[in-house]
C-alpha cells in the first residue's frame, strides 16, 4: 500500500481498515504457509516409517530364519546388506520404468 | 491468501504435479515389493548378481506391459 498518495490521518478511516486487512492477510498466508510445511514435513516422515516397515519385513523374511536367543553378528550383517539391497531395487525399478519409454 | 487463490492454474498446476509424483512414488513402491518377492530369493549379498538386477528391471517392466494389455482387454470387451 502506498501510503503517500493518501491524505494524512485525520479523515482516513478507511486506511487504517485497509491496514488491518493487509495484516490480517499476512498473517493468514503465514499461517497457510506453516500449515503447509507441516504437511509436508508428515507426508516425508509417514513415507519414511512405511518405507522402515516394509523393509523390516521384507528383511526378517530374509536374515532372521531361525530366531535365536539374540541377533546373531551374521544376521546383522545380513540385514543391513538386505536394507541396502531393497534400497538399490527400488532405484533399478524406477530406472526401469523410466529410462525405456 | 485469499480463498479464489485455490483456484489459481499455478496452484492447480503444481496440485497435478505434486499427485502424480505421489502415485509414481507409490507404483514404484509396491513393484518393487512384488519384484523383490519374485527375483530375489536367496540371502542378499553385498552385490546384486547381474540375473537379479535384471530380473527386477524385467519385472517392472513386464508389469507395465501386462498393465496395458489388461486396460486393453477390458477396452475390446466393451
Amino acid at each position: 500500500m502506498d501510503s503517500f498518495s493518501s491524505p494524512p490521518s485525520g479523515t482516513s478511516s478507511q486506511f487504517s481498515t485497509n491496514d488491518i486487512m493487509d495484516q490480517v492477510k499476512t498473517q493468514l498466508e503465514q499461517a497457510y504457509a506453516e500449515q503447509f510445511l507441516e504437511i509436508v514435513a508428515e507426508d516425508i516422515i509417514l513415507t519414511l516409517l512405511q518405507l522402515s516397515q516394509t523393509v523390516r519385513d521384507k528383511c526378517f523374511d530374509k536374515c532372521i530364519t531361525k530366531p535365536g536367543s539374540s541377533l546373531s553378528g551374521s544376521e546383522g550383517s545380513c540385514i543391513s546388506r538386505c536394507v541396502d539391497r531393497y534400497i538399490e531395487a527400488t532405484g533399478i525399478i524406477s530406472k526401469a520404468l523410466f529410462s525405456q519409454r | 491468501m485469499d480463498p479464489s487463490a485455490l483456484k489459481s492454474p499455478e496452484l492447480q498446476h503444481f496440485l497435478n504435479q505434486e499427485k502424480e509424483r505421489a502415485m509414481i512414488n507409490e507404483m514404484v513402491g509396491k513393484l518393487t515389493s512384488a519384484c523383490w518377492d519374485k527375483c530375489i530369493t536367496g540371502t542378499p549379498g553385498s552385490k546384486f548378481s547381474s540375473s537379479e538386477s535384471n530380473c527386477l528391471s524385467n519385472c517392472a517392466q513386464r508389469y507395465m506391459e501386462m498393465s496395458l494389455m489388461i486396460v486393453k482387454r477390458f477396452q475390446s470387451m466393451q
